[in-house]
């Protein structure tokens, strides 16, 4: 069931007079309220029985947050239980991975954000641009074993529109498109949740959504997260100048990452490459012999 | 504008004269018989946009005065014996960094706190020799309250132009002395301006000096990023312990004085020409020596005065020429026996050198003069 | 902030005379992270080379002075806040550092800190604290530990120690702080807002002499006695934490005094105003 890109004449794809399950996740500050919130809303216009609880406790930026909407003629208990979800809308790409179990398995649609925001568990080396242990599952990948979604990159578009927050409601309009009612009534929806000033923006954001439609498969891969190869680094070096190092020790001994070695009397780099650019050696060297460049870390 | 007469004590007109002569500073703790100088500076500096400051100690006052030196203000401190041999270690430092200052020395007797309220000639040597090593030494001894006024204006002129500490010594007599001073219109008082480094080409070096042996100060701010350290130093201004190099920039401070030996020295002579008995003496005693002369002139003994103001460097040549047809000389002192050495080592044996000293807190009167030259002469 | 002026990043190689480095300090001593941590102070302060002077002391701090590329005066032992005060007072443009040490500043210069500390003149005063004369070859210091042996204290120290901080708060400094070496940039974070404070500001750096104090009392090479000051170390804000009963000796850092005093100079010349413009001239 692939839905249409406009709604001229679009027919209702989904049978929406029956009620839903809807799992919007992602991480705090991103706006999983919002989207949470715009679908009770408009569940609640066309006369049903809405359900939505959430979790944001570490609400903080950057924390976990999720919110379960079930709407229909009655609806009993608040969340949504694993495998029963109609749609999964995911603005981070580890959440939509992490969630995935609660879909409808051979029916639920899957919408993400393609957006990666790694948490710092998942880093394994604080150098920056390393790789890490975050999900290498591509969309491509996700997308093809359910039953019908989409990934894009909502964030993106946002941007390109001229404010990354409104990520959020480039999905809500990705959303529209299996929950198919009139646009008109979406605006309105929107407008009544969002800040007066931002209306604009989000109205744009959500047609973008609504109209948005998979790149061909050539362009697909550039919508790939980037957990391909850590960037180069250029812009991190330890260099040790053995004419004013007095072979202390210090540097070699206080390196997090145990770059550094001694070499006879002085000190030397071994391990170049493991290097994060933290400075540890150049503020401690007594003799100004480390110098470390570092243009992401302020020296 | 000719000078205008006034009557003022010694003290008063030491700081007057040093305002007169730019001081701008002056750090100093309070010490009798010099105390009157601070007090009168405190009222003056302010009025006239200069600082004064009272520092802690004597310590703290003539390094705050070395400081403010170093920062490009002409700056003073006084004290007396017991101050003035706390402040030898910084002196010694001002020595050697070259860094023009005055010190007045309002002299008293020792050791210890000895007599505060008495007058003493006391520090003599201590001025010569009080801080260690060797250094560059002058010493102005005034002998009356105008003196007081023109030999501290010579001791700013000297200071700033040698870049060396002056120390002006005089006795509680004169500091506490009323007598008219003759004050020149401001036009009249002359001080040389420091030797500043101009321009901050790489090509300076702080410690080089032309033939007058003094080199251009940085002033900081000025561009040059100088370093001053008490340690023996290149031209460069930054420590060295190479001998050759220590060896040519020590002889370069100390021969600073003997290059400008005539600049520096300066004298007085009453009837010494044909002296039979030449008495040699400075400051409050030499008034009474002064007096001894008329009065063995009158009585038919060929008696004269030598009168060094500067005390250091000793004015050794006209001492020498002056001494050698002589059949004695009588250094009358205000302490056990100072100048006397430097005075012995001048002339030798010949004439014979004797001592006069008095260390009981009075001044030397011209009676005592008087007799001890008699004496001489009948004996010589 | 792409299109914002990036600001010239710190190279301490700009701030040093490189003709005179690598310095003369031992392989390890604290003293030079802590001149580090001074010129990326002054660096971050904006304050130009030829603004600066530098005021040493006697001993290895009173050597700090002279690698740094500024106005830099090295005086005689303890008088360095004298010859400073006098230096400010005459020339208020400039920005006044003074680098001392545990001896030079509370043993024989003890004196000098406290008035400069009654009186606020816009000093910066760096304490680099190793708790020892290392320069003379290592007598003990009025801060050696208790038990702690030195070249005078052959059998263990027993005078009690000053708290120079407390020393120099009660002696009515409007600024005093205490950092560690180990903790570098949040010294220069210290330094800087000395630097900037008016008035009379001081800082003690805990700062490790390796050679000479660290060998005598078996500390452990430069690395182990740096890293040592971890467990010393208690900032201003766990004070309070409920760990304290397991550190007993541990040292406070952080800013203990910040207050809004009357600064010397700026009063000396109102004064020196008011009186003038009374008396008409
Ligand atoms: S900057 Fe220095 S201490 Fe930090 S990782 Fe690199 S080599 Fe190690
Ligand atoms: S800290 Fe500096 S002096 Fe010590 S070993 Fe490392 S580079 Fe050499």
């Amino acid at each position: 069931m692939r839905p249409l890109p406009n709604d001229d004449f679009a027919p209702a794809p989904w049978p929406v007079t029956t009620g839903m399950n809807i799992l919007v996740v992602g991480v705090g500050g991103q706006g999983v309220l919002m989207i949470s919130k715009a679908i009770a809303l408009m569940a609640q216009r066309r006369g049903f029985a809405v359900k939505q609880s959430e979790v944001h406790g570490m609400a903080k930026r950057g924390g976990i947050v999720f919110s379960h909407v079930r709407f229909a003629e009655e609806v009993w208990s608040p969340t949504i239980a694993k495998g029963e979800a109609d749609m999964l809308v995911a603005l981070e790409w580890a959440e939509a991975l992490r969630w995935l179990d609660h879909l409808r398995p051979g029916r639920g649609v899957f919408i993400a954000d393609t957006r990666q925001i790694v948490p710092p568990f998942a880093c394994r080396s604080r150098k920056a641009g390393a790789a890490s242990a975050y999900a290498r599952e591509t969309p491509a990948e996700i997308v093809g074993r359910h039953a019908d979604g989409c990934a894009l990159d909502a964030t993106g578009i946002a941007t390109a529109l001229g404010d990354a927050r409104a990520a959020n409601t480039v999905l809500l309009g990705r959303l529209s498109v299996w929950l198919d009612y009139p646009v008109a009534e979406w605006h309105e929806v929107i407008d009544a949740i969002v800040p007066k000033g931002t209306r604009e923006i989000n109205r744009k954001a959500f047609d973008a959504g609504r109209a948005w439609t998979a790149p061909a498969p050539d362009e697909d891969d550039a919508a790939a997260p980037a957990v391909a190869a850590p960037m180069p680094d250029l812009h991190i070096s330890v260099a040790i100048d053995p004419a004013w190092c007095k072979g202390c020790t210090i540097c070699v001994k206080l390196c997090p990452e145990r770059c550094l070695a001694m070499e006879g009397p002085v000190a030397v780099v071994a391990t170049p490459a493991a290097c994060t650019g933290c400075r540890v050696c150049e503020w401690l060297c007594p003799d100004f012999a480390v110098t470390v460049k570092n243009e992401g870390v302020p020296a | 504008m000719s000078a205008r007469l006034t009557a003022l004590h010694g003290n008063h007109a030491c700081a007057l004269a040093s305002i007169a002569a730019g001081c701008r500073f002056f750090a100093g703790y309070p010490i009798t018989p010099s105390s009157e100088i601070a007090e009168h500076m405190s009222h003056e500096l302010p009025r006239i946009g200069g600082t004064f400051v009272q520092m802690e100690d004597e310590l703290a006052s003539i390094a705050a005065v070395v400081g403010a030196s170093l920062g490009g203000l002409r700056a003073m401190t006084a004290t007396s014996g017991p101050g003035f041999s706390l402040m030898q270690e910084n002196i010694g430092y001002a020595a050697m960094t070259e860094v023009p200052c005055v010190i007045i020395d309002v002299m008293r007797g020792g050791p210890s706190t000895g007599m505060p309220t008495r007058p003493a000639q006391g520090d003599i040597m201590q001025a010569r020799f009080g801080s260690h090593g060797d250094r560059p030494v002058i010493a102005l001894a005034p002998a009356s309250v105008q003196e007081i006024y023109t030999e501290t204006i010579r001791a700013f002129d000297l200071a700033e132009r040698l870049r060396t500490p002056v120390t002006v010594l005089y006795d509680q007599v004169i500091a506490q002395l009323l007598e008219s001073v003759a004050v020149p219109p401001p036009e009249a008082v002359h001080v040389s301006e420091r030797k500043w480094a101009n321009g901050a080409g790489p090509a300076y070096q702080p410690y080089a000096a032309g033939e007058d042996g003094v080199p251009a100060m940085a002033r900081p701010g000025d561009g040059h990023r100088a370093h001053t350290t008490g340690l023996t130093h290149s031209e460069s201004g930054f420590p060295t312990q190479s001998p050759p190099v220590v060896d040519r920039m020590m002889r370069r401070l100390l021969g600073k004085i003997d290059v400008n030996q005539a600049l520096i020295e300066k004298y007085e002579t009453l009837m010494a020409d044909d002296a039979d008995v030449l008495i040699v003496a400075y400051g409050i005693t030499a008034r009474a020596a002064r007096r001894a002369v008329t009065v063995l002139r009158a009585e038919g003994v060929k008696a004269g005065l030598f009168r060094p103001i500067t005390l250091w460097p000793f004015p050794e040549a006209p001492l020498r020429r002056l001494a050698g047809p002589a059949r004695a000389v009588l250094v009358p002192e205000m302490n056990a026996g100072q100048l006397v050495l430097e005075i012995q080592r001048l002339v030798g044996r010949d004439p014979p050198v004797h001592p006069l000293g008095r260390i009981d807190g009075e001044p030397i009167a011209p009676d005592e003069i008087v007799t001890a030259v008699k004496e001489l002469a009948v004996h010589a | 902030m792409l299109d914002a002026a990036p600001s010239r990043s710190f190279d301490p190689k700009d701030y040093l005379r490189l003709q005179y480095m690598p310095h003369f300090m031992c392989p390890g001593c604290g003293h030079g992270i802590a001149l580090h941590a001074l010129l990326a102070a002054v660096h971050d302060c904006g304050i130009a080379k030829d603004d600066l002077a530098v005021v040493c002391g006697i001993g290895c701090s009173g050597r700090v002075g002279g690698y740094i590329d500024a106005n830099t005066f090295h005086t005689t032992h303890g008088r360095p806040l004298a010859f400073a005060t006098g230096l400010k007072l005459a020339r208020p443009d400039l920005t006044v550092v003074v680098v001392t040490g545990d001896g030079d500043c509370l043993a024989i210069g003890g004196n000098h800190l406290i008035h400069a500390a009654r009186r606020n003149l816009d000093l910066t005063c760096l304490m680099l604290n190793n708790e020892v004369y290392g320069m003379t070859g290592g007598q003990a210091s009025p801060t050696t530990a208790a038990t702690r042996f030195t070249s005078t204290t052959q059998s263990g120290a027993i005078e009690p120690t000053f708290d120079a901080c407390a020393l120099a708060a009660a002696a009515g400094a409007s600024f005093v702080g205490r950092e560690v070496t180990r903790q570098a940039p949040a010294l220069k974070t210290l330094i800087a807002r000395a630097l900037r404070h008016p008035g009379f500001s001081f800082v003690e750096v805990m700062s490790d002499c390796t050679e000479i104090y660290g060998r005598k009392n078996d500390l452990g090479e430069a690395p182990e006695m740096i890293l040592s000051q971890k467990a010393d170390m208690r900032p201003d804000s766990h004070r309070d934490a409920t760990d304290q009963p397991f550190r007993p000796h541990a040292l406070p850092t952080g800013v203990f005094v910040e207050r809004d005093l009357p600064e010397y100079g700026a009063r000396l010349r109102a004064h020196a105003a008011a009186i003038r413009k009374e008396a008409g001239r």
